[in-house]
């Protein structure tokens, strides 16, 4: 499962980040999303892309090209 | 003594710096409103402040968070503040914990303490520090409280003991790897080479990268994640011992966003908004002040003239100054109205937090044509000057995109081209003129959609990249700083008004009023200016329909200043300086006379997308770097100019003596769109490879 997958309201926990490009990872890692960290799906955006996160008590957006490379857990 | 200013995106450096140096930096709630660091004096001592911008590590990621970590490098401040947004402290601390390894006293200002409150959160600031081993001082950079006891901190000499960040492990081998090493701050130095940061590489040996394969071995996964999990998990524990957190209801940002987001009509909002801005600015509000303004202005010429004449100046002097200065520096001042209401209407939006969400609602679209969302946020900016325009593209991360946006920021008109445009819709369009300025704006969004394919096709040949941002929370914003944000870019028009202009005006008046033999008051055919626009003006034969020096000199002048364009033609005229009018520069038997709408409208397309002033150029070389590819930039946009308004000439002109009919431009229309089809579909097809595709072989 992937964080593209989620819906709204959806929370899950960070499994791991599968990204070639190691200033992304790097970024997002300094942002907050370690391994186990809790997200929630906040909002997204009108077309769709990119979705607002929230972790940490702040909001995040990220693009969906992004989303699909980090791997979740859904936390029921 | 130096005292940096450290802090994530949005976390009200600005605003601590302006209270603290009595300066007016600018403000925006949009992450990286910071561009290029800013210094000024603290009121009351002699330390220098210095303002970087804002970051969220000491692993840059972005070009404005490189410019801070070399800062702190390369010219070692003897303090650094941190100031932490208190509202986000895990996030916010992650920073703090990477300055606690450097070899700098560090003092934590936790700033926005008044929403705090509001949002039922209660911080331990005695325990922070404790947990923290730092000075931690509770302020509002907003109300400008606990501000004092900040300043006092810089000067005590003593700090307190740090803690330490990482685990056990880790931070033995950091300890090993310092012991080799004799510059200031080792410790954080130790960090990064564990981490294999390439900025390090001249201290990397091969002992240390022994040790990292090692670790890396025990923790399963590379230390780069490992530490940054680390110092999450030592402010999970740091906030578990020092917040108190009451759980609250939905925030108000959330239900604003439920409207400002909303699937169905964030969109019919959003040009709602923007239509406002331009029907305040440039439409009918806009154009009232104006011809107010106009009016004050004639009557001050005209006052200037008869005191002039009645003390007996000689005809020279009183021509110098009435046709030259006041005609030249009066019709750009004569749109100081308008520009107040732009430049209101952006600072609202930056300081209310729209702006963030105008990129997030709009960064598909822009995605599908080479940009990012974040391009929008100069657009938008670039409208009221494109040279803070420019300077805002550093937000966006990826390379190409940050080019093109540079590139393309200068074809939306800015607030220098609204007097070319306000002039030649006003006389030439009379009730249209309204429909006619927009339609330049929507000209520009159009061309602006164009070449950014093109560029992304063709030139930059750049794949898609991350869109990566914090959202702020919409804030009220201070009556206070938006005031002095507009007043302080109006003086700034108004003083380019003042000296370039006022200097331009004079030349044009001299080059005018004498002719190469230095005989004063010849015919304005043979006047220099006349002689050198005549030798170029062929340029814009197929623009005008004519060979036309006056408008050729006046375009060239547009590099100077935009507005000079208009100044220059008034000066010309030698006219009052009553352009908003525009009946005495068109007039019969004036050059300008020959101008038809068609000629007019090419015209300003001409001047609206060929290269900027000078200002926007020296910006733009700046962002790109290099001096070639500023050429290749200045170049494209002048030659779509030139394309573009030729087009508009001859079609235009066409349509005017009846040689066009509407069943002409139909067929012409479905050719192009047929021809636009052909190539849009041939390059789809390379991308995507053939592979539904019967026609030929080759893929097979």
């Amino acid at each position: 499962m992937n964080l593209a997958q989620l819906k709204i309201g959806q929370k899950a926990k960070i499994v791991s980040l599968d990204f070639d490009n190691k200033e992304t990872r790097r970024h997002l890692l300094d942002m907050g999303l370690t391994r186990g960290t809790k997200v929630e799906i906040k909002k997204i955006a009108p077309m769709g892309d990119p979705v607002d996160l929230k972790l940490r008590d702040y909001e995040l957006c990220i693009g969906k090209s992004d989303l699909n490379k980090i791997q979740v857990e859904v936390i029921k | 003594m130096k005292v940096a200013l450290v802090g994530n995106q949005n976390s009200g450096k600005t605003t601590l710096f302006n209270y603290l140096t009595g300066m007016n930096a600018k403000i925006g709630n949009w992450p990286g409103v910071t561009i290029e660091k800013k210094s000024g004096i603290i009121k009351g001592t002699k330390h220098e402040l210095i303002d970087l911008p804002g970051i969220y590590s000491l692993s840059p990621y972005s070009t404005e968070e490189d410019i801070a970590r070399e800062f702190i490098f390369d010219e070692n401040p003897e303090v650094i503040i941190n100031i932490v947004d208190a509202t986000s402290l895990e996030r916010s601390l992650y920073l703090t914990t990477q300055l606690m390894e450097l070899d700098t006293k560090l003092i934590v200002a936790l700033n926005m303490a008044d929403i705090l409150e509001k949002k039922g959160i209660i911080i331990d600031e005695k325990k922070l520090e404790k947990e923290l081993g730092v000075k931690v001082h509770k302020i509002s950079a907003l109300k400008e409280t606990g501000i004092d006891e900040l300043i006092k901190e810089i000067d005590k000499k003593k700090d307190i003991q740090r803690v330490n960040v990482l685990d056990n492990k880790i931070e033995n081998e950091v300890k090993t790897i310092q012991c080799d090493l004799i510059d200031k701050h080792s410790k954080f130095i130790a960090i990064k080479l564990l981490e294999d940061d390439e900025r390090f590489d001249k201290y990397q040996t091969k002992e240390i990268k022994d040790i990292a394969k090692k670790l890396e071995e025990n923790y399963d996964t590379d230390l780069e994640e490992v530490i940054a999990t680390q110092r999450y998990s030592f402010i999970e524990k740091v906030k578990e011992n020092t917040v108190e957190k009451k759980p609250v209801k939905e925030s108000f940002s959330d239900k604003l966003d439920k409207i400002f987001l909303n699937k169905w009509i964030a969109f019919p909002i959003f040009i709602l908004i923007m239509f406002l801005v331009y029907y305040l600015s440039v439409g009918v509000v806009g154009s009232s002040t104006v011809d107010m303004v106009g009016s004050l202005i004639d009557s001050f010429s005209e006052f200037v003239q008869t005191e002039l004449e009645s003390i007996g100046t000689s005809e020279i002097l009183t021509s110098l100054v009435v046709d030259g200065i006041v005609a030249g520096v009066g019709a750009v001042l004569g749109f100081v109205p308008q520009l107040i209401i732009l430049f209101l209407c952006i600072s609202l939006l930056e300081t209310t937090g729209y702006m963030s969400r105008i990129a997030l609602l709009l960064d598909k679209i822009f995605r599908k044509i080479g940009l990012s969302g974040k391009s929008l946020i100069p657009f938008i900016v670039g409208s009221g000057c494109s040279v803070p325009g420019i300077m805002g593209t550093r937000i966006i991360e990826n390379q190409d995109e940050r080019e093109m946006t540079t590139l393309l920021t200068p074809f939306i008109p800015c607030s220098a081209k609204l007097p070319i445009i306000a002039l030649f819709s006003g006389y030439f369009f009379g009730e249209n003129s309204g429909i006619v300025s927009a339609s330049l704006y929507f000209f520009a969004i159009i061309v602006i959609i164009l070449s950014a394919l093109v560029l992304s096709k063709f030139v930059f040949k750049h794949t898609s990249n991350s869109f990566i941002s914090e959202l702020p929370e919409y804030k009220v914003p201070s009556v206070k700083y938006v005031a002095k944000d507009v007043f302080d870019k109006v003086i700034a028009f108004i003083k380019r008004a003042g000296s370039i202009i006022l200097i331009c005006s004079i030349v044009i008046w001299f080059l005018l009023s004498f002719s190469f033999k230095f005989e004063y008051g010849v015919d304005i055919k043979d006047s220099m200016l006349a002689s050198i626009g005549k030798t170029i003006s062929w340029v814009f034969y197929p623009i005008l329909g004519e060979n036309n020096w006056g408008a050729t000199v006046s375009a060239i002048q547009g590099l100077v200043a935009k507005e000079q364009v208009v100044s220059s033609m008034s000066v010309i005229s030698g006219l009052a300086e009553d352009v908003e009018e525009g009946s005495q520069i068109f007039g019969n038997g004036t050059l300008f006379g020959s101008f038809t709408a068609a000629s007019a409208y090419a015209f300003m397309v001409f001047n609206l997308f060929s290269a900027p002033c000078f200002g926007a150029i020296g910006a733009m070389k700046r962002e790109l770097g290099s001096l070639k590819k500023l050429l290749k930039a200045v170049s494209f946009q002048t030659f779509c100019a030139w394309i573009l308004a030729t087009i508009v000439y001859q079609v235009g002109s066409r349509i005017e003596n009846g040689t066009l009919n509407i069943a002409n431009i139909l067929v012409i229309l479905a050719i192009l769109l047929a021809v636009i089809t052909i190539i849009i579909n041939s390059i789809k097809r390379k991308n995507k490879g053939c592979s539904n595709c019967p026609y030929c072989d080759s893929c097979k």
